[in-house]
């Protein structure tokens, strides 16, 4: 029974490598080749899939005992087509390597452009750090600018406060100056006032001496 | 403008003034117009020292408002007395600093006199400006720079005085007066480094103070740095800060290329200026030495 089974083992890897060849082939080539090829993989892919029902059969006429290893074994093979199948699919849609160079031109400028394209990245670096420490050197100036400018406003400032309470002194004392020169002012016309009053009570004491004096005689 | 022609204009008037001056020495010119007739004397010296500035005689215009200035002290005109000083001051300084300074220095005693402490100051920093400039006499510039810091502090101007005293910390350490550069660095650096608007210079003294720490001994510079980054913590973030600790290292391992490299990187992000440049050649002058002497 377990050759059989061994045999079966045998087939498998043979058809898988078979397949996996085939799938690495198929993206490259084109058009009728191309659908043979297809075709063949479809065909092994079936006889694959029968070879696994009889692994299947086989495992289940083995007594439980020692089942167990043959069905784990069975159970990677189950897996391993299901990526073949994958891979199958994938590589019917995948654009090869061929299509692509045919497109962009032959092979080998493919590494001279790659050079070219590594060279101008590291420029394109190289520029970019280069204005980058322009611009934190510019920013360290404006730092500094900006100190300077807060200091001297600072200084401004105090010398703005100073001037204002002068100004405020200077203004308290113009009013009293004011103050002081109407007080003067008041005094000085009571003065003249007074002048006048006494000038006319002794004009008037010397004319009535006179008038006494001219009645005497 | 015929300069020339003021300045014949000017020499008439100074001795027309001269000859007024003269009149009202004797007796009966003191009795009738005395004071008149010296105050016109004094305008007319003004007048005169004003055409020779035209003429650009700057030391006849200074010799006039000399004159001016000490017929206004006969009179007891002292504001007007230190206003003539000052432009007679103003007007030596293109042709005879030293005159200058002496005038000035009659009018700082005059502004002293009268209680205009924050105008004195002002005339001190002149000084010490014309000292630094066209005396070269460093010492007296100090002084006077530190007169001037007294004066503005006495009169609660304290961005003045941290203007005053830095240029005396600058210029004590250009001296090798370290210990006072340093207190006053620390100083400043202190005051500043509350006020919202200054804060942003307190770095920059702070970086001096550890300069200057750094000449004097290096275990003082590490002990200093620590402190200053304890009191300000924005401190430890500068790129001063940075370079203090890497030419540190590079003192320890006497490792003179580490030392001139690090700082050859931050001169290329922002210009180191005359007087760092000459106290970090000191500090490598000191590196060299010692690898000198170990040879």
């Amino acid at each position: 029974m377990s050759s059989d089974f061994e045999t079966y083992e045998l087939d498998f890897g043979t058809l898988t490598a078979d397949i996996t060849n085939k799938i690495g082939r198929i993206p490259k080539l084109a058009g009728e080749e191309k659908t043979q090829l297809v075709l063949n993989v479809d065909k092994q892919l079936e006889e694959v899939r029968e070879l696994l029902e009889q692994m299947d059969l086989e495992v289940r006429e083995i007594p439980i005992q020692s089942r167990g290893m043959y069905s784990s074994r069975l159970k990677s093979y189950k897996q391993e087509m299901e990526k073949l199948e994958k891979d199958f699919k994938r590589s019917r849609i995948a654009y090869s390597d061929e299509v692509r160079n045919e497109l962009l031109g032959d092979d080998a400028s493919s590494s001279e452009s790659q050079r070219a394209h590594l060279l101008d990245n590291t420029e394109r670096l190289e520029r970019s750090s280069r204005r980058l420490e322009a611009g934190y050197q510019i920013a360290v100036e404006t730092e500094q600018v900006g100190q300077e400018i807060l200091t001297n406003l600072h200084s401004d400032r105090e010398k703005i406060q100073r001037s204002r309470d002068r100004l405020r002194e200077t203004d308290a004392n113009l009013g009293k100056s004011s103050r002081i020169l109407t007080s003067m002012l008041r005094r000085i016309i009571q003065n003249r006032i007074l002048v006048f009053i006494l000038g006319a009570i002794i004009l008037l004491t010397i004319i009535l001496a006179m008038y006494f004096n001219l009645r005497g005689h | 403008m015929d300069n020339s022609g003021k300045e014949k204009e000017a020499m008439q008037l100074m001795a027309e003034a001269d000859k007024k001056v003269k009149s009202s020495g004797s007796f009966l010119g003191g009795m009738f117009g005395g004071n008149h007739k010296v105050e016109d004397a004094c305008e007319m010296y003004a007048r005169a020292a004003n055409m020779f500035k035209m003429a650009k005689n700057w030391s006849a215009a200074g010799s006039a408002f000399c004159q001016a200035a000490r017929l206004h002290m006969q009179m007891q005109n002292k504001l007007d007395s230190a206003t003539s000083f000052v432009d007679a001051g103003n007007a030596y300084k293109k042709a005879d600093p030293q005159e200058a300074i002496n005038c000035l220095n009659a009018a700082i005693d005059i502004y002293t006199d009268m209680g205009r402490f924050t105008i004195a100051a002002k005339h001190h920093m002149t000084i010490a400006e014309i000292y630094e400039s066209e005396l070269v006499d460093i010492e007296k510039a100090i002084a006077h720079y530190e007169q001037a810091a007294d004066y503005y502090k006495g009169e609660e101007s304290n961005s003045s005085a941290n203007k005053c005293l830095l240029k005396v910390g600058s210029y004590s350490a250009q001296l090798e007066q370290y210990p006072k550069a340093i207190e006053i660095f620390e100083q400043v650096a202190t005051s500043t480094m509350d006020n919202p608007l200054l804060k942003y210079n307190a770095k920059e003294y702070f970086w001096k103070a550890a300069l200057c720490h750094f000449i004097v001994d290096e275990l003082n510079a590490k002990l200093a740095i620590e402190k200053y980054e304890g009191m300000f913590p924005a401190f430890s973030d500068s790129r001063e800060c940075k370079l203090l600790k890497k030419l540190l290292e590079a003192h320890e391992e006497q490792n003179n290329e580490a030392f001139t490299e690090a700082v050859k990187e931050f001169d290329s992000i922002s210009r180191l200026d005359q007087w760092q440049t000459t106290m970090l050649l000191r500090i490598k002058k000191t590196i060299q030495g010692d690898a000198g002497d170990l040879k």
